[in-house]
C-alpha cells in the first residue's frame, strides 16, 4: 500500500531520514518494502497486514509514528457550519439489518457545485494511485485515504423517495454500478436501496443512476458501518474489489462512522460549496457494545517476552496508540482497546467480562508494547522444557531408512506432484481404490484433477522425462501419501522403477529384469524383517505373467510388482509399489554366530518341466531341511542345448555347517543325496 | 629326445644324469616342467622307475652301487626340479608384475549410487537438528479439514487472511493443507503440554509460476509450557539457523501478523550468498526471509483446550524447497519435481 510521506508528515511532524523511518517502520510490524521518490515528495510502499485495517490510511500510519518517534499526532478538524435546515426533515435512513449494519450516518449538504478538484488534492490523489474525479467525489477518496472511513455521496435528487433502506437483495434485483457493470444480486447480499430500487452495494461501491454528476446539487453522503463479512460476500461473490471493500473486510473503524460523515461533509463545502444540513441521520444499533478492556500485567509482560519492560515506556506507547490505560496496582492497567483496533482484539469467548482478566487476551496487549520497542534487543534464550516428548518419531524413521536403503541400491529418489488427471490415475494398480478419486474442486488444470492414488504415473512422468534427456538407465524411487479415496485413510506408499542396461562397457555394463527389481524390494523387506509372500497376479497396466502380489506373513497386502505394460519407454521398465506403513517386522533381529567349523558346499542340477515353481522347490527343501542345511538358493537356471524343450535346468547351491564340529564329506554326502534323490523323484523331467 | 634315446644311455646312472641335465636346461615353462617330471620320476614310465625296474636283470653284486646310483639320480632330478619349478614361479611373477603396469590416470568404475532428494535430505538435516534438541516429529494427513486448517488457527469462516493461503479444495468439502500446522492442532489437541514437536510434510497452495509450486514442503515447530518466552523462540531459531547455515550467519526478527500467532514475526536471516553485503539475490538488502514465527496465539491454545493464562508456547514454519536451493544453488522451485536425475545425481551432503 502507498503512503505519502508528505501527507503523513501533516499529520505528524517527522523529520527522521525517510530511511530511518522506514526502518522503524517494518521493526514495529509495518514492512517498508519499497521507496520511490516523486517530486518533493517520497512514496512508502508499506505491506500492511490484514489485521492492521486502522493503518491503511494517512493518519493511521501517522499515529504509529507518532509513537515510535515520540511526537504529537495531530486530530482530524471535522468542525462544521449547519444551516438551520434539519437534514432528518429532508431525508430518512432506514436499517433493516442492524446487525450487518450497526451504524449508518447520512449528512446532507446542498447546493454543491461540482467540478473539478484544485491541485492539491488531485496531487494527493494521484500520489497514492487514485485518479481525481470531481471535487465531491474526491472528498470521498480524500478521507478514505486519510483516515480509512469508507463514504458514497449519492445525488440526493436521485434517491427515489429521499429514502436510504440497508437491507438484503431481493431475487432478482439488478444494479449498475459505477464501474457500468450490470450486476444481478443475490439475495444474500447487503444492499443500500432507496425508495424504489438498489443504489449500491453496502461496503462496495454505489450505483450508476445515483452517482453525483456535473448536474448535481445536492447530496447524501453515507458513512456507514458494516460487518466485515458480509462486505467480503458481496465482494466475493460479484468478483469485487474496491478500496472500501477491502478495508470492510478486514474490519473498519466502528467508532469512525460520525467523524467519516463530518469530515467529507467539511471537505465537500470547502471544495464544491454549499451548505451543511443540521444534524446527521445517525441510525445506532444500541445493542452492539464496541468497548473491548483487558489487564495489562507487566510482570507476566516480562515473563512472556523474556524481558524487562519499563512501566513509562509502556504506558507512553499503548496511550499514544489509543488505548486507554487506568492503574489497577503497580505495574498492572485495565487498557481499553481503541475502537480502530476492535477487529484485532477479538475477546476471549471463555472469559467473561467480570473476570478479572478482561475479555480481551493479554497476549495481544503484550503484542503492541513488543512491537513498539522491536524485537531486537530480547535476549535470545534456549527453553527448558521437562517432560516427555510429544509424539513419536516412528514414521520418519522409517521412511529415512527406507530412503537410504533404496539410495544405497542404486536408486535415485523422485518427487512428484500429489495430483494427475484421470486417465493417469487409472492406468496402473494401486495399494487401495475405494470408489471414486478424491476430485479438486478447484484444479490448476486438467493436468492435476484427482489426487494420486498409485506413485507410478508420477514416477513414469519423471522416467519419460529423463528418456527425453538421453537416459537409458532408469532407477528411481518414491515416497508418499496415496489417496485411495473416500474417508478411507492416506497410505504412505514406496515406488521403485528401474529399466535398462547401466553403465558403459568399460564399467561393465550390467543387464536389468524383473529380478533386479525384486531383489531389490526384498532386501528392503528384509531390512525391516518383513518377510512376504509372492502370488502371481494379472494386474491391470502390468504386462501379462510379470504381475505379482506381495502379502505380508499375516496375508495384509504390501503390494505389487511386475513389468509395467508401456507403448512410451524405449526398455522395458519394471515397478513395484509398497506399503510403506507395512514394512514392520521383527525390527532389529539377534544374530546367528556363524561356526567356527569348516563347512562344506554341495551343489544339485535339476532338469525339471517350466511349469515347476522354484517356490515350490523351496518349499520341497524347507520341508526336508536337514539338520546342518544352514543355507540354500537359487545358483543358476539354464535352458538351451542339452535342456529338454519345455524343461528348464535349475542349480541349486546348499551349504553345510555343523556347529560344534567340522562335518565329514560322508555325513555331508549322505544326507545331500537322500535330498537329491526326494528332489529328483519328485520335479525330476521325464519325457513323458 | 626319444625313449629310445635315453634307453640308448644305458644304464650308467651319471650319464643319465647328463641327459637329465640337458633336458632341464631347455625347459622354460610349466608344461615343460610337467613333461620333464613325468619323463623322469613319473610313478609309471619316468626313467627312475624302470632303472630301478632294470635292478633285477643286474649281477647282484653289482645291484647295490647301481641302487646308490640310481638313488642319487632320482635326488638330484628332484632337486633340480624344485629349483626349476622356482626359477618358473620367479619368471611368471616378473610377467606378472610386468603385466600389472596400467594406465592409473583411467577413470575408477563407480559404484552405482542412488541419492535422497535434495528436499528430503534438508528435511533430514533439520529433523535431525530438532531431534537433537529434544523434539519428536509429528506428522498427519494432507487432505485436510477446514477446522484443522484454519478454523483452530484462529482463521475464521470468510477471513481476508484466507486469501493469503490460495487453497486447493475437494469436491468432498475438505482441502489439501496449505501448511503443517493443522498437525501442531491434531498435536495439541491429543496431547497435554509440555510439547515440543515438529512437523515436517507436503502442503500445497493454488499457485503455480516461475517462483511457486502447487505443492512445496514445510518444517513447522511448537513447543507449548510453562514459561515459554518470545526470548526462547528466539533462541531456538538462532541455535537452528546456526545449525542449518554457519555459525555466523546473522538472525532478525521482524514483526509481522499470522492468525495462529501472537506476537508474530518474519525471519530474515544474512544473505548466504553475499553473507549480508547485498548482491542479485536478497534484492541488495543483505538479508533473506526464510522463516515465520511467533508465539502461539491464545485463541489456539484455547481452541486446543489449553489454557493461555498458564501456558503459553511458540511456532515456526519455513520452506523447506527455498533452504535446499539455497543449500544447492537450484534457481528455480520448479526444478526440483522435475526428477532430472542429471540434476538430482549431483546433490550430496
Amino acid at each position: 500500500m502507498i503512503f505519502s510521506l508528505e501527507w503523513l508528515r501533516r499529520y505528524v511532524p517527522v523529520e527522521a531520514s525517510v530511511e530511518e523511518l522506514a526502518a522503524r517502520l517494518t521493526a514495529a510490524g509495518l514492512a517498508v518494502e519499497g521507496l520511490q521518490s516523486r517530486g518533493e515528495d517520497t512514496l512508502l510502499d508499506v505491506d500492511v497486514t490484514t489485521n492492521r485495517p486502522d493503518c491503511m490510511n494517512h493518519h493511521g500510519l501517522a499515529r504509529e509514528l507518532s509513537v515510535l518517534f515520540d511526537l504529537p499526532l495531530a486530530s482530524l478538524d471535522v468542525s462544521l457550519e449547519e444551516t438551520g435546515e434539519r437534514a432528518a426533515d429532508l431525508a430518512e435512513v432506514e436499517v433493516e439489518d442492524p446487525v450487518d449494519c450497526p451504524r449508518y450516518v447520512a449528512r446532507i449538504v446542498r447546493g454543491v457545485k461540482v467540478g473539478p478538484s484544485p491541485e492539491w488534492l488531485v496531487e494527493r490523489l494521484e500520489s497514492v494511485g487514485l485518479r481525481s474525479i470531481n471535487n465531491v467525489v474526491d472528498a470521498s477518496n480524500f478521507v478514505l485515504w486519510e483516515m480509512g472511513q469508507p463514504t458514497h455521496a449519492f445525488d440526493l435528487e436521485r434517491l427515489a423517495g429521499a429514502k436510504v433502506v440497508v437491507r438484503r437483495a431481493r431475487p432478482g434485483e439488478r444494479l449498475v454500478t459505477l464501474d457500468g457493470e450490470a450486476r444481478v444480486l443475490d439475495p444474500e447480499a447487503l444492499v443500500i436501496g432507496d425508495g424504489e430500487g438498489v443504489v449500491g452495494l453496502a461496503g462496495v461501491m454505489g450505483g450508476l443512476e445515483t452517482e453525483v454528476t456535473s448536474a448535481t446539487s445536492d447530496i447524501l453522503i453515507e458513512s456507514a458501518h458494516f460487518d466485515p463479512r458480509v462486505v467480503r460476500e458481496t465482494a466475493n461473490r460479484l468478483g469485487m474489489h474496491t478500496d472500501a471493500s477491502h478495508r470492510f473486510e478486514r474490519g473498519a473503524d466502528p467508532g469512525a462512522a460520525g467523524t467519516g460523515a463530518d469530515r467529507v461533509a467539511k471537505l465537500i463545502v470547502e471544495l464544491a460549496g454549499g451548505s451543511v444540513l443540521a444534524g446527521a441521520i445517525d441510525v445506532v444499533n444500541e445493542k452492539l457494545d464496541w468497548g473491548l478492556a483487558g489487564r495489562l500485567d507487566l510482570a507476566r509482560l516480562d515473563r512472556f517476552a523474556g524481558a524487562r519492560y519499563s512501566d513509562v515506556a509502556v504506558e507512553r506507547w499503548l496511550t499514544g496508540l489509543g488505548f486507554g490505560l487506568e492503574a489497577a496496582g503497580p505495574g498492572v492497567w485495565t487498557a481499553t482497546v481503541p475502537t480502530w483496533r476492535h477487529y484485532d482484539f477479538l475477546p476471549d469467548p471463555a472469559r467473561p467480562l467480570e473476570s478479572s482478566q478482561g475479555p480481551v487476551f493479554e497476549a495481544d496487549l503484550f503484542e503492541e508494547a513488543m512491537r513498539i520497542r522491536g524485537f531486537d534487543d530480547i535476549a535470545a534464550d534456549l527453553p527448558a522444557i521437562s517432560g516427555p516428548e510429544a509424539g513419536s518419531s516412528a514414521g520418519h524413521l522409517r521412511r529415512e531408512e527406507i530412503r537410504r536403503h533404496l539410495a544405497a541400491c542404486g536408486y535415485m529418489e523422485a518427487v512428484s506432484f500429489a495430483f494427475h488427471d484421470r486417465e493417469s490415475e487409472a492406468r496402473r494398480p494401486a495399494l487401495a481404490r475405494v470408489g471414486d478419486p478424491l476430485t479438486l474442486a478447484n484444479p490448476l488444470s486438467e493436468l492435476y484433477t484427482v489426487m494420486r492414488r498409485s506413485l507410478l504415473p508420477g514416477l513414469e512422468s519423471a522416467v519419460s522425462f529423463n528418456q527425453r534427456r538421453g537416459a537409458v538407465a532408469i532407477r528411481l524411487f518414491e515416497i508418499g501419501h496415496v489417496f485411495p479415496g473416500g474417508d478411507h485413510p492416506e497410505v504412505e506408499a514406496v515406488a521403485i522403477v528401474g529399466g535398462g542396461s547401466r553403465g558403459m562397457p568399460w564399467d561393465r555394463r550390467t543387464p536389468y529384469d524383473l529380478f533386479d527389481l525384486k531383489g531389490v524390494v526384498e532386501s528392503l523387506a528384509e531390512h525391516f524383517g518383513a518377510p512376504f509372500e509372492v502370488r502371481p497376479a494379472d494386474l491391470p497396466g502390468l504386462v501379462p505373467g510379470t504381475g505379482s502380489e506381495l502379502f505380508t506373513t499375516g496375508g495384509r497386502k504390501l503390494g505389487h510388482l511386475g513389468r509395467l505394460a508401456s507403448d512410451e519407454s524405449p526398455v522395458p521398465l519394471f515397478a513395484a509399489e509398497l506399503s510403506a506403513e507395512l514394512l514392520t517386522g521383527t525390527g532389529v533381529a539377534s544374530v546367528r554366530v556363524p561356526s567356527r567349523h569348516p563347512g562344506v558346499e554341495a551343489d544339485l542340477t535339476l532338469t525339471h518341466s517350466n511349469d515347476v515353481h522354484w517356490s515350490e522347490i523351496e518349499r520341497a527343501v524347507e520341508e526336508r531341511r536337514s539338520e546342518y542345511l544352514v543355507s540354500f538358493g537359487l545358483k543358476d537356471r539354464y535352458r538351451g542345448e542339452g535342456v529338454p524343450a519345455g524343461a528348464v535346468n535349475t542349480t541349486v547351491f546348499f551349504r553345510y555347517n555343523a556347529a560344534d564340529r567340522s562335518l565329514t564329506q560322508e555325513e555331508v554326502n549322505e544326507r545331500h543325496q537322500a535330498l537329491t534323490r526326494q528332489l529328483e523323484g519328485r520335479f525330476g523331467w521325464s519325457e513323458n | 629326445m626319444s625313449t629310445e634315446e635315453s634307453a640308448g644311455a644305458g644304464l650308467d646312472p651319471s650319464e643319465q644324469l647328463r641327459l637329465f641335465e640337458a633336458e632341464a636346461g631347455g625347459v622354460a615353462d610349466r608344461e615343460a616342467w610337467e613333461a620333464l617330471r613325468l619323463r623322469w620320476i613319473g610313478r609309471k614310465q619316468g626313467v627312475v622307475r624302470s632303472l630301478l625296474g632294470r635292478l633285477r636283470e643286474l649281477p647282484p653284486e653289482e645291484r647295490r652301487d647301481f641302487g646308490q646310483g640310481v638313488n642319487r639320480l632320482k635326488e638330484k632330478v628332484e632337486a633340480r626340479l624344485v629349483e626349476l619349478d622356482e626359477e618358473l614361479e620367479a619368471a611368471e611373477r616378473r610377467r606378472d608384475r610386468a603385466e600389472a603396469r596400467v594406465d592409473v590416470t583411467l577413470p575408477g568404475r563407480r559404484p552405482h549410487l542412488g541419492g535422497i532428494h535434495p528436499v528430503n535430505l534438508v528435511n533430514r538435516r533439520i529433523v535431525e537438528i530438532f531431534t537433537g534438541l529434544g523434539y519428536s516429529v509429528a506428522e498427519g494427513p494432507e487432505a485436510e479439514d477446514d477446522f484443522h486448517n484454519f478454523e483452530a488457527l484462529n482463521f475464521p469462516p470468510d477471513h481476508p487472511a484466507r486469501d493469503t493461503q490460495d487453497t486447493f479444495f475437494l469436491e468432498d468439502g475438505r482441502l489439501l493443507r496449505t501448511h503443517t500446522s493443522p498437525v501442531q492442532i491434531r498435536t495439541m489437541l491429543a496431547r497435554k503440554p509440555p510439547i515440543r514437536v515438529i512437523c515436517p510434510g507436503r502442503v500445497y497452495r493454488h499457485d503455480n509460476d516461475l517462483r511457486h509450486s502447487p505443492m512445496f514442503h514445510q518444517v513447522e515447530g511448537l513447543a507449548v509450557g510453562e514459561g515459554i518466552t518470545f526470548g526462547h523462540l528466539k533462541g531456538t531459531l538462532e541455535a537452528f539457523i546456526h545449525e542449518l547455515f554457519t555459525e555466523d550467519t546473522g538472525v532478525r526478527l521482524r514483526p509481522s501478523y499470522f492468525p495462529f500467532t501472537e506476537p508474530s514475526a518474519e525471519v530474515d536471516i544474512t544473505c548466504p550468498f553475499c553473507g549480508g553485503d547485498g548482491c542479485r539475490v536478497c534484492s541488495k538488502t543483505g538479508w533473506m526471509e526464510i522463516l515465520g514465527a511467533g508465539m502461539v496465539d491464545p485463541r489456539v491454545l484455547r481452541m486446543c483446550g489449553i489454557d493461555p493464562a498458564v501456558y503459553s508456547g511458540f511456532a515456526f514454519g519455513l520452506g523447506i524447497d527455498r533452504v535446499a536451493m539455497i543449500r544447492y544453488g537450484i534457481p528455480n522451485i520448479r526444478m526440483l519435481f522435475e526428477n532430472d536425475e542429471r540434476l538430482l545425481s549431483q546433490v550430496r551432503g
